[in-house]
């Protein structure tokens, strides 16, 4: 941080620092009891050893010194030496042929000569720029403090100009201050000592203050440096809990703003790294504020939000809601309390009404959960031959097209949200994807960990996804992740969808042979496979959609509606995110591999489904039938029963269609018993598997 | 506007049902009688143009053939405030008004002759969408035009739109009480074997049943048309909430018939519907829960088929598929508990030779229209005991064959000239085979059904005939 400077002359010029006292080595051994012993009288510089006065004469004159020593300047009998090399300590040398008893009381009072020279060494040092605002203001707290005592200095002097102030008038007058300044020094010390700075001095203080909890004057003292000491620092903080901003030039506040996250980041990130680490929390709480540290970092995040979005909202501010103090009384966690629920109120209130988050996320459950279905039935009629590419050869220019006309010609055109549709094609099956996901657990048998191949031949139905525009702010609550989660789910109902259809065909294609009596053979047969695979994907939809999809987002909704913080609809969001992802199978591969699988054979099934049935029947020509036997008698009225009894089953052909039949039926139903113990082995876990086992295997498969 | 739906209405009662079908449709979307939307009716999210089309002036125009051969109901149509509602182009009343006279070779031929200006009629509808997905045809099967006409219809659209789907909502006529038409018996044996052969899903609409459920269930005493009418139409309105009203599933025809229907002849559904109310009915308050109407619809009271079985037929009797569409504000949480109870207690019956359970369909509710309960519930079941109905309808159609009875009728139309019958041996035929596949549909090992091989290895040579059950012959 750059931090203007001191100018030179100041440090250059001791004496208008206080550190004009000479400075003495002194050794380790002679420094207990340093004060006043002195062999040499001489180097005091006085003409007349004080000893060769008398004593009421010596009185004076020590009176006069220590006057002079309590603002720290050396007296006639007395000298002030810094000990080299320690900061902090003074050695007060008095004359030695002094009375003793004078001596005495000289000694006791150099303590508070020298916390004077401490603190005021102190004062002098923080008051430089680079110390940071807490330290300035406790140097200014102490510098008031000072004055005082510089007061009742003048104060003594007066009184002894008077004549009226004895040694003993002088102790006793020094005593109020003894205390105090004692105090403050040792505050003072470990200060210096640690070299501390904003929240650290605070925590100090207060912990001494709690420390001193027993004099009562003390912890006053204290607990009034303690206020002005962090006046500044409530000022960083109420600056950041009522407007959101940070005003710290000297990097003693305790969030910390990376500027470098932008927020159009969260439409990529997949870590939504701008919510969760644009501010942070930095070392150095203040110890007043370690329980709502959190709160004030999510109040000012949220006040930051709303700006952003150009909102500039100021938390009310009145009288009682100055951050005037930490006191006993709690107040200011009040203070904090009030403007965070107004922060999360305000932005809740814009991100849901202004914003309208309640409505995109109902059109992301259109689109992406297929709520709203039907543009998909359209979606999938006009883009078929583009989705059965392969995904490099798919121009996702031409799929986006084809989905905004299906997305306006269906239901969805009355959403204006659906503009923020997008289509996408990925690379690789949804297995594979799922195994590539950081962040979301996906139990990977380690046996199975490289099964996760590709089918060879995949195509857009596999790989198709749609994707949505999110804009800022909504971005906070539908990041990057939860988008990815969407299109997991997307792409798992889409290619059920796909599969549903095809079956779909498959079935008409049986319809088509109704005139026929099939009794018996394999068409009826087929159609009852048909039947089967119907059911099955039919059932893993209606499992998907409303036994998990649908209640999972009323809970989800409700909790919405009820929520108190943006923070608190994130963790709704991503919860409701996950159980669907869990419940919809995506983070079971074992399972969803089955799944996949029976999907498989459904489609070959439905692929092949028009040669079985085709070359199950034989369809005669049309002109051998007007030629038939009765065809010329009534041509009318008989065209209908050439079409019933025309179509006849053609025996010779049928062999390998239903073989083939009866492979799909096998190969199905074992894949579908298969996946009984599999639900029901897991189902112990995850109960809600139990739902599916009994949906698709029913309750007419238990014999 | 993909994957329309053209509706047919044919006859007397097809125009009665499909008109009552229209109204509750312009209800729901809010679409003013004379085809305008309303101004309430603006925030859209619904599918209109599956069943309408919009004209140059923004009319809603429903994608609706009205076809008659006498012109007084649709001159009915014509003179109610509905009038601006239809194209009058898609009207089509025969020149000389005399009806079919409850003949359904009359109304068969007549059908056949005025083919070409019926077809256009349908072709210029068809024209009209961007991918059409099938046709609804409206039809009661006893009277003439509905059932004759209504049979050669579905041939012609089966030859002609091979690749599209035909549903149809028959109503059948009411045998518990003597009916006027004293053809009856012939004439629905005849449309049943269109029925079989040539649609893709008939939804079957017994008016024994529906007088039943106006009586018991409504407590009229004497229902009039318009009021069984207007359950029908409720039937209509909801059995196409899921291709009106999009949700997860079922958004399409195609999706919704295939997962019900279970071989290609199997294709008749059984209604049920609850709760029931009819216009200017003071609604009895209740409780409506998603369990609470999911069991309403299995109680056969509720059910608008009525079942001719005998007690001991009816235990044996078995759903093959239930598509349970639950409309209103239902709370998702509770479908499986509700779905979870049922299967407890064992409220449905089920086949045994394949998995099966409930399918459920959650859909909107038209939120212009407003109901003393919030949730209602369409069941539509594909279930064995329907054979019950068929067998009854051949048991009639064997006693009046027998004695040879008004047979005269027939002869005069071409199909059944030089005294040439075999089209009602035919017809019999089929119906009996599809008795019997139903029959075989309650037995375990219907897979197997008319296999000589139990082990699975086809030989591919099918049966011509099924050969009857003598008890079925009531």
């Amino acid at each position: 941080m750059e931090v203007s400077t001191t100018p030179r002359w100041n440090a250059d010029r001791p004496f208008l620092t206080g550190r004009f006292h000479q400075e003495i080595k002194v050794s380790s051994s002679n420094q207990t009891g340093s004060w006043g012993h002195s062999t040499d009288a001489a180097s005091l510089g006085s003409e007349n050893p004080i000893g060769s006065y008398h004593a009421s004469v010596q009185e004076l004159f020590v009176i006069e010194d220590l006057l002079s020593a309590l603002v720290g300047i050396e007296g006639q009998y007395t000298s002030i030496k810094r000990v080299r090399g320690k900061e902090g300590h003074f050695i007060f040398q008095i004359d030695s042929s002094m009375d003793l008893a004078l001596q005495e009381m000289a000694k006791r009072i150099f303590p508070l000569c020298e916390n004077f020279l401490i603190i005021n060494q102190f004062v002098e040092s923080r008051s430089q720029l680079k110390n940071g605002l807490v330290n300035h203001a406790f140097a200014a707290a102490l510098r008031a403090l000072l004055l005082d005592y510089q007061a009742m200095v003048a104060q003594l002097e007066h009184q002894f100009r008077l004549g009226r102030l004895s040694i003993q008038g002088f102790w006793f007058y020094c005593q109020p201050m003894m205390g105090s300044m004692h105090a403050l020094s040792t505050v003072i010390e470990k200060a210096a000592a640690d070299n501390l700075a904003g929240s650290a001095v605070l925590n100090l203080l207060q912990s001494q203050a709690k420390a001193m909890a027993g004099d009562h004057a003390v912890r006053s003292l204290l607990e009034k440096m303690i206020q002005c000491a962090s006046s500044a620092y409530l000022g960083i903080l109420e600056r950041w809990v009522y407007e959101g901003v940070i005003d710290d030039p000297y990097g003693e506040f305790f969030i910390a703003e990376n500027k470098l996250l932008q927020k159009e980041s969260l439409t990529q990130d997949y870590n939504a790294k701008y919510w969760r680490q644009r501010y942070s929390l930095k070392d150095g709480v203040p110890s007043f504020l370690t329980d709502v540290a959190g709160t004030i970092l999510t109040t000012g995040k949220y006040l930051n939000v709303m700006r952003e979005c150009g909102h500039s909202v100021q938390v009310p501010q009145s009288e009682s809601s100055k951050l005037t103090s930490f006191g006993s009384n709690h107040h200011y966690l009040e203070c904090i309390r009030t403007a965070y629920n107004f922060a999360s109120g305000e932005l809740l209130n814009l991100i849901k009404e202004k914003y309208d988050l309640v409505g995109k996320l109902r059109s992301i459950k259109h689109y992406l959960l297929l709520d709203q279905g039907d543009f998909l039935v359209h979606f999938m009629d006009i883009a078929r031959d583009e989705l059965a590419k392969k995904p490099d050869d798919i121009s996702v220019e031409k799929l986006q097209s084809l989905l905004d006309l299906a997305l306006r010609t269906t239901a969805a055109a009355a959403d204006p949200l659906h503009e923020d549709l997008m289509c996408c094609v990925e690379r690789i099956s949804l297995l594979k994807r799922l195994g590539t996901l950081k962040g979301i657990e996906v139990k990977v048998p380690a046996a199975d960990g490289n099964d996760l191949e590709d089918p060879i031949s995949i195509t857009g139905l596999e790989t198709f996804s749609l994707s949505y525009k999110v804009q800022w702010p909504l971005s906070i609550v539908i990041s990057r992740k939860a988008l990815t989660k969407y299109q997991l789910i997307f792409r798992l109902l889409f290619h059920c969808k796909h599969v549903n259809r095809q079956l779909c065909g498959a079935w008409q294609v049986h319809q088509g042979v109704r005139a026929l009596n099939t009794k018996g053979t394999a068409i009826c047969r087929s159609s009852l496979l048909c039947r089967s695979m119907l059911k099955f994907i039919n059932s893993l939809l209606h499992y998907l959609t409303f036994e998990v999809l649908e209640p999972n987002w009323h809970v989800m909704h409700a909790r919405i509606q009820s929520a108190k913080s943006i923070d608190e609809v994130i963790q709704y969001h991503d919860f409701f995110l996950d159980k669907c992802l869990k419940e919809c199978l995506l983070l079971l591969p074992e399972l969803l591999k089955k799944v996949e699988r029976l999907k498989a054979i459904c489609l070959q099934y439905a692929a092949a489904s028009q040669w079985l049935i085709a070359s199950s029947v034989s369809i005669p020509d049309p002109e051998s039938s007007s030629n038939g036997p009765l065809g010329s008698e009534k041509p009318r009225s008989w065209r209908s029963r050439n079409r019933s009894q025309g179509l006849t089953v053609a025996a010779d052909k049928t062999v390998s269609a239903t073989d083939s039949l009866l492979k799909f039926e096998r190969e199905f139903n074992s894949e579908l018993q298969s996946l009984g113990p599999i639900l029901s082995s897991n189902s112990q876990a995850e109960p809600y598997l139990t739902h599916l086992a009994q949906l698709i295997l029913g309750v007419g498969n238990e014999q | 506007m993909p994957r329309e739906i053209i509706t047919l209405q044919v006859g007397q009662c097809g125009n009665q049902i499909g008109m009552e079908f229209w109204k509750q449709l312009c209800l729901e979307h809010g679409i003013s009688k004379d085809g305008i939307l309303e101004d309430f009716a603006t925030q859209g999210g619904d599918r209109k143009d599956v069943f309408f089309y919009q004209a140059d002036d923004q009319h809603y125009i429903p994608r609706a053939l009205l076809l008659d051969l006498e012109p007084r109901v649709i001159n009915g149509i014509q003179n109610s405030e509905y009038r601006n509602l239809y194209n009058h182009e898609n009207i089509f009343v025969s020149d000389h008004g005399g009806g079919a006279g409850n003949n359904w070779a009359s109304g068969y031929h007549q059908g056949e002759q005025v083919q070409e200006d019926i077809m256009d009629m349908v072709d210029r509808e068809a024209d009209g969408s961007d991918s059409l997905e099938g046709f609804v045809l409206c039809h009661s099967i006893a009277g003439g035009t509905g059932s004759g006409m209504g049979s050669y219809l579905l041939e012609t659209l089966n030859d002609r739109y091979s690749k599209k789907l035909v549903q149809t909502y028959s109503v059948f006529p009411n045998q518990m009480e003597t009916s006027d038409v004293v053809v009856q018996p012939y004439n629905s044996l005849l449309t049943l074997k269109r029925l079989t052969l040539n649609a893709d899903c008939v939804v079957v609409l017994d008016n024994t049943a529906l007088n039943r459920i106006a009586v018991e269930r409504l407590h009229l005493s004497n229902p009039t048309f318009a009021q069984t009418n207007s359950l029908v139409s409720t039937v209509m309105s909801a059995s196409t909430t899921t291709l009106r009203y999009p949700g997860y599933m079922n958004n399409d025809l195609v999706g919704l018939l295939a997962s019900l229907i279970p071989t290609p002849r199997c294709h008749f559904l059984m209604t049920g519907y609850t709760p029931l109310t009819v216009e200017r009915q003071a609604n009895v308050i209740r409780k409506t829960t998603v369990l609470d109407v999911m069991r309403r619809l299995l109680q056969t009271k509720n059910i608008m088929v009525s079942s001719y079985a005998r007690t001991k037929e009816a235990s044996q009797a078995k759903y093959i598929s239930i598509l349970n569409i639950i409309q209103g504000e239902v709370d998702p949480t509770q479908v499986h508990e509700s779905l979870q109870r049922i299967r407890e207690r064992k409220l449905v019956n089920f086949i045994e030779w394949g998995p099966a359970s409930i399918q459920v369909a959650l859909s909107r509710k038209s939120p212009y229209i407003q109901t003393s309960h919030r949730v209602s519930g369409l069941m539509l079941a594909s279930h064995t005991s329907i054979r019950h109905l068929f067998s009854k309808c051949l048991s009639q159609y064997e006693k009046l064959r027998k004695k040879q009875a008004f047979l005269d009728n027939y002869r005069k139309f071409p199909m059944f000239a030089d005294n040439d019958l075999s089209e009602f041996d035919e017809s019999r035929e089929i119906i009996e085979s599809l008795v019997d596949e139903y029959k075989a549909c309650e037995s375990p090992d219907y897979i197997k059904w008319g296999m000589e091989d139990p082990s699975g290895a086809l030989t591919g040579e099918g049966n011509a005939t099924g050969t009857v059950d003598p008890k079925l012959g009531m």
